[in-house]
């Protein structure tokens, strides 16, 4: 038993994957440290995801506005608490509490403009304090990682995307959910998180269509994560109906019908039409939201 | 990696958190994937450093201050991982293990990634070539069982076998290393 799950779990890092749960036992534990070592020593594979990075800045954003922390002020008295004691997240956060969608606020993550500008060297200290700060070492190398992994790492993108809230109550999403390739995630120049159902109301296994005027789609609820996608269907723009018996999105023009995650599912086309577009989305105070544009 | 980088220095401050971001996320996500070896988990950890991070963070902290912070939240983080999901610390970040010299940071400095690269090479050379070779290519150069096997010119039923070997002894170095 014991050979059994420390190969499973060296298993599952060579392939690339979250491994499994277990109690690990003394005796085991040096192997699956000698695995870890050998695996993080791999060319790029201290490297995240510019996707990762992102989305995680996204998030951010987003915590930082609920909580209506102080962004650049340094009235806030705290003191870092340097003792190692963490503040725990799994209590700590409300995930979007008190932060009501306001007209069209800047979307989460652009408190400051879009931040990929190019690197301007240092900053001086002193009367000037530049707004955005260029992300750095982030250039042709990234982007040519960002081609190599498309697929399997944009859909693990989109569930990190809807995991946020699982994450501040201490269920990380499983990056595994999603990794079929994955069409693009629709991400405005300005955007919103914007209500499109309440959580009550997508139960798992539900599916609910929205219309947001700038934008329509479908939220579903899979293996406890929500998705979102465009209810357009990629062929000619026809718009997609939801299928709920069937579980898929049918299009009335072609016979085209597409799986609730945006999947080609069948087509009678000479070529097959791209998969559905993404919606970021999230659940914040028993509501599921996506990220659109503002109403016009 | 060729671009230009912000130069701070210890007793400066970040402007804003995103600054504390972006100048941390790198390094965080490294030192975690270094202490877990699969991504789902680092990206995990490193948002979770971040989200406990963030609140108690005073802006106006040193750069020196906010790396030694995030690199003790990163500790407990990680010690929470192994506890909640494995019952125990299978892996664990050293007190405060790049914490910037108080007058200059310099990105030049061994990041997480050079040390995991540093850690892996030892062990390594630790170990009878055919145990090395077939590590060096299933963990380092991705190699599948089978193009290990045609590789080294055996079965993929040895290449299997070697491999397991090969880990287990690696396993007893790490041990030998601690006791």
């Amino acid at each position: 038993v014991t050979a059994r799950r420390v190969n499973r779990f060296v298993s599952d890092l060579l392939r690339g994957r979250r491994p499994k749960r277990f109690r690990v036992e003394e005796h085991e534990a040096a192997e699956l440290r000698a695995a870890i070592t050998l695996r993080a020593a791999r060319q790029g594979a201290g490297t995240p995801r510019e996707e990762f990075v992102t989305d995680l800045r996204r998030r951010l954003a987003d915590h930082v506005a609920s909580q209506q922390l102080p962004g650049a002020q340094s009235e806030d008295a705290r003191a870092p608490d340097t003792d190692g004691q963490v503040p725990d997240t799994h209590h700590a956060g409300t995930p979007g509490s008190g932060a009501p969608d306001s007209g069209t606020a800047a979307p989460p993550g652009t408190l400051t403009p879009d931040t990929r500008t190019p690197d301007t060297g240092t900053y001086g200290a002193g009367e000037h304090i530049p707004a955005p700060i260029p992300f750095r070492g982030r250039g042709e190398l990234s982007r040519r990682r960002m081609v190599a992994t498309t697929g399997i790492a944009a859909g693990a993108a989109a569930v990190v995307g809807a995991g946020a809230d699982h994450l501040l109550n201490g269920r990380p999403a499983g990056a595994e959910l999603a990794q079929a390739d994955d069409p693009q995630t629709l991400e405005p120049n300005v955007g919103q998180w914007r209500t499109v159902a309440a959580s009550a109301d997508l139960p798992e296994g539900g599916a609910a269509g929205f219309d947001l005027g700038t934008v329509a789609g479908f939220v579903a609820r899979q293996g406890g994560a929500v998705e979102a996608v465009s209810a357009m269907c990629t062929h000619l723009g026809c718009r997609l109906a939801l299928n709920a018996p069937a579980r898929r999105l049918d299009c009335p023009c072609h016979n085209t019908s597409f799986a609730l995650d945006g999947e080609l599912l069948r087509h009678q086309l000479p070529s097959p039409p791209p998969p559905l577009p993404k919606f970021h989305v999230r659940e914040s105070n028993g509501t599921v939201q996506v990220f659109a544009p503002p109403e016009v | 990696l060729t671009q230009t980088r912000l130069r701070l220095v210890g007793d400066d401050a970040y402007p804003d958190w995103e600054a504390v971001y972006q100048d941390n996320v790198d390094r965080v996500y490294a030192m975690m994937f270094a202490k877990v070896g699969n991504r789902a988990d680092a990206e995990d950890l490193t948002a979770e450093v971040f989200l406990a991070a963030l609140g108690p963070l005073r802006v106006s902290a040193s750069v020196g201050e906010v790396r030694a912070y995030l690199s003790a939240t990163a500790r407990t983080v990680l010690a929470g991982h192994w506890r909640r999901h494995y019952g125990r610390e299978v892996t664990t970040l050293a007190e405060m293990p790049d914490l910037p010299a108080p007058a200059a940071v310099d990105e030049d400095a061994p990041n997480p990634s050079a040390s995991a690269i540093a850690e892996a090479s030892d062990l390594l050379a630790g170990l009878p070539e055919k145990y090395g070779q077939v590590l060096r290519l299933r963990f380092l150069q991705g190699y599948s069982v089978r193009d290990t096997a045609t590789a080294l010119s055996i079965t993929v039923a040895n290449a299997k076998v070697l491999q397991h070997r090969a880990l287990r002894r690696a396993a007893q170095l790490i041990e030998e290393a601690t006791q």
